[in-house]
């Protein structure tokens, strides 16, 4: 009976056995089924969001504005008064996405197409090729090395005021080239230099230089170079000079003119806690000597010698709590006097401003300027007072 | 007369800082120890402002940073090395 007993207790406990190890198999396969799947499902995704070496993305900036201007004229002693309010205009109001590519660590795009002045321009549009630790080159449609406006202080949300300072940046035109750029250190200083070569300006009847052109206009390439030295370690000062020199008459008519203009510029930025200032200038001299043959075949020199100017200050008490530390107060004096052209020949504008920066890179600016100019016949003067209110953000 | 005077001038001075900088050029483009010593915080605290308002790195993903770094390279003309540096605090 015993034995019987232990039997059957036996043949139950192997039955339980194998019924157990069945279970447990089934579910191990179950779970090891589902675990690979999952592996599977996370193995896709990797590989579908393996980085890659390339990289694109939009940026740029986008300003709106509202001036209020008015313009007295005097000819002669008598002043007539206009008077506008509006809400964009050419300077006031820009949108302009940058498209950027970059393509592992040695390429990067750029393309800076531009809606301002109710018209589509192209600010800039270039290859660079990072060649060498400390050498760039660039070819396309670039904007020439000469002084430091043009190329970093212009973006509305960089810019302290809401105008540009007349006759600086266009000095320093976009052109069709090749570039080379770079910093170098130099123990406890730093130095940068920038190079162009370009299809060059070219001369108009009225005596300015226009630019961009897709053919050279007398097959003479124009040197453009920039070198700025850094003194100090922290970076806080930079000096540059820069020089362009290049024939701008049309190979027909005046094949030997030629345009050659220098740059100086100054750049301080330091915390004097709580104060952050900031020192921008720069000083543009323009030699333009046409000689022109006359109908006697007597040669005749026409010289135009253009100077433009800026100094700019402008304090924020970044040290500061609150709202205080977001504002800015800025001021600039701006002269540019050059004989040829519609511009007249002594013109300056003081210019001050107000900001309010929301964020880096998020600007509201107020600002006000005054302007006198000389138009060609001495007897002309002109004044400009005008408001700004302007928003300015990079995309 | 003047127009010439101050061409020369201009030219005197841009040939004078040549001058003054192939020494300095000569004596080989190293940094000092002071400078190679900087962090990648430090620079971007001393180089992002000399332009605009010191970006915050939180305003981009590390890739975008990558391609701003190059980008800003070709701006302010940074040394590699300074760029290195100020991207890999930035992508933190
Ligand atoms: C020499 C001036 C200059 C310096 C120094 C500078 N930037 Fe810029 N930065 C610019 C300009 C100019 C732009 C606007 C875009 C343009 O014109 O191409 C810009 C734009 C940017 C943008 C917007 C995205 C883009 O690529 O356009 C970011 C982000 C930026 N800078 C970050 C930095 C950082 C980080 C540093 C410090 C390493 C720095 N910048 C230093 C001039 C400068």
């Amino acid at each position: 009976m015993r034995t019987q007993k232990a039997l059957w207790l036996l043949v139950i406990v192997i039955f339980m056995n194998g019924f157990l190890m069945n279970e447990l198999k089934a579910q191990q396969t179950v779970v090891d089924s589902s675990v690979l799947d999952r592996i599977t499902e996370l193995e896709k995704q990797t590989s579908y969001n393996k980085p890659g070496m390339d990289h694109f993305m939009v940026v740029g900036l986008a300003t709106v504005g509202f001036a209020s201007i008015k313009n007295t004229t005097t000819i002669g002693g008598v002043s007539s008064v206009s008077k506008t309010n509006s809400f964009p205009d050419a300077d006031h109001f820009e949108f302009s996405p940058m498209l950027l590519w970059r393509h592992g660590q040695k390429f990067l795009l750029e393309f800076e197409p531009s809606f301002s002045g109710n018209s589509l321009g192209v600010n800039w549009a270039d290859v660079s090729y990072f060649a060498a630790p400390n050498l760039i080159i660039r070819a396309g449609y670039l904007v020439l090395p000469f002084g430091t406006y043009s190329k970093r202080l212009a973006a509305g949300w960089i810019d302290k005021l809401p105008t540009d300072p007349m006759g600086i940046a266009d000095m320093a035109p976009t052109d069709y080239g090749v570039e080379v750029e770079g910093g170098l250190p130099l123990g406890s200083m730093k130095m940068s230099y920038d190079l162009a070569l370009s299809n060059g300006s070219q001369l108009m009847p009225d005596g300015t230089l226009g630019a961009g052109n897709i053919t050279d206009n007398n097959n003479n390439k124009t040197l453009t170079g920039r070198v700025a030295l850094l003194p100090f370690s922290n970076s806080s000062l930079e000096i540059g000079v820069s020089g362009m020199f290049g024939k701008v008459g049309d190979v027909s008519t005046s094949p030997t003119a030629k345009g050659n203009a220098y740059a100086f510029d100054l750049n301080y930025v330091k915390l004097f806690n709580p104060i952050l200032l900031n020192i921008k200038s720069q000083y543009n001299i323009q030699d333009i000597n046409s000689n022109v043959a006359q109908v006697d075949s007597l040669p005749y020199t026409s010289n135009t010698h253009a100077t433009s100017f800026f100094a700019q200050g402008s304090i924020r008490p970044t040290g500061a709590s609150g709202f205080i530390k977001n504002l800015e107060l800025a001021g600039r004096y701006t002269t540019y006097n050059n004989p040829a052209g519609s511009n007249g020949l002594i013109q300056n504008a003081v210019t001050v401003g107000l900001n309010y920066w929301i964020n880096w890179r998020t600007v509201f600016k107020v600002g006000y300027e005054s302007y006198t100019g000389n138009i060609n016949a001495a007897s002309t003067s002109n004044k400009i007072n005008s408001l700004f209110l302007q928003f300015s953000i990079q995309l | 007369m003047k127009m010439l005077k101050m061409k020369n001038i201009s030219l005197l001075i841009v040939v004078l800082f040549f001058v003054t900088l192939l020494p300095l050029l000569m004596d080989s483009c190293k940094p000092s120890q002071k400078v190679a010593a900087k962090s990648g915080v430090q620079l971007w605290a001393e180089n992002c402002q000399r332009c605009h308002n010191t970006p915050s790195p939180n305003t981009f993903s590390p890739e975008q940073w990558e391609t701003i770094g190059m980008h800003m390279q070709t701006r302010a003309l940074l040394t590699q090395s300074e760029r290195e540096k100020i991207v890999a605090f930035l992508k933190q």
